[in-house]
């Protein structure tokens, strides 16, 4: 005779079901939560007081067909090297000024050039 | 023979735990999160292809027709509630739609530092 004291006690599991509840929880949030296409920006200096304006004139006009440098119809890519010349420091101001044509587009795609080379003295004039 | 106790009737799925934890969740992310200032109409920042991550704070945004939005005020309240805060202000991030002149950006800029603000940042959309 074989005594049998039923099958050993199977060890608890985590059960699943509240945990994929909680994992879908948090996607949705996320989801909901998130920012796509996110925001970039580029900091401008506001001028003025404080700080006076030293060297040659930089003067960006932005205009709707294109950049001008202190009059000049200048490239954009040769911009930012034109500038390197006229600057001694890269936090030197630099004038961007846009005329009535200019869209808003237009000045941020200058003033991104010059941030992304690495001025940070723009100071946005009207 | 068979000594073995009874088996259990499975048990339901435990709610009280995951609720706790539903709420946890959400006092966390209550606590921790900062709701991003909206405006009350659409604003679509131009397109910029390298720039900084913005800083939280105080937003101003533009519409399209020119129409201000600062913090609940609109038009000439905005510029006056921004001009009230702009000594505690580091920076003003400046959101504006692409359709806006960039002359009238300028404009406001302008006005932006008679105010007093030390610092702008122009907002655009990463590719």
């Amino acid at each position: 005779m074989t005594l049998a004291f039923g099958t050993p006690r199977e060890k608890k599991r985590l059960s699943l079901a509240p945990m994929i509840d909680v994992v879908f929880l948090l996607l949705v949030f996320f989801m909901l939560a998130s920012q796509f296409g996110r925001d970039q920006v580029v900091p401008l200096a506001m001028g003025g007081a404080g700080s006076a304006y030293q060297g040659p004139p930089r003067l960006v006009l932005v205009t709707a067909e294109g950049l001008r440098l202190n009059g000049v119809p200048v490239e954009a890519a040769t911009l930012a090297d034109q500038l390197t010349a006229l600057t001694r420091k890269t936090s030197d101001a630099i004038i961007l000024q846009p005329d009535a044509s200019a869209s808003l587009q237009q000045l941020m795609d200058a003033a991104g050039l010059l941030s992304g080379a690495g001025f940070t003295g723009l100071v946005v004039m009207e | 023979m068979n000594f073995s106790t009874p088996k259990k009737r499975q048990a339901g799925e435990p709610i009280l735990p995951m609720i706790n934890v539903v709420f946890l969740l959400l006092i966390f992310f209550l606590l921790s999160s900062q709701i991003a200032p909206r405006a009350p109409f659409a604003v679509t920042p131009p397109e910029l292809e390298r720039g900084e991550p913005p800083t939280p704070g105080a937003v101003l945004f533009m519409a399209a027709d020119g129409q201000l939005h600062f913090s609940g005020a609109e038009g000439g309240d905005a510029l006056a509630a921004v001009a009230a805060q702009a000594a505690e202000l580091e920076v003003l991030t400046l959101r504006a739609d692409a359709g806006v002149p960039a002359r009238e950006v300028a404009a406001l800029i302008s006005r932006l530092r008679d105010a007093g603000i030390k610092a702008v940042s122009l907002t655009g959309t990463g590719s």
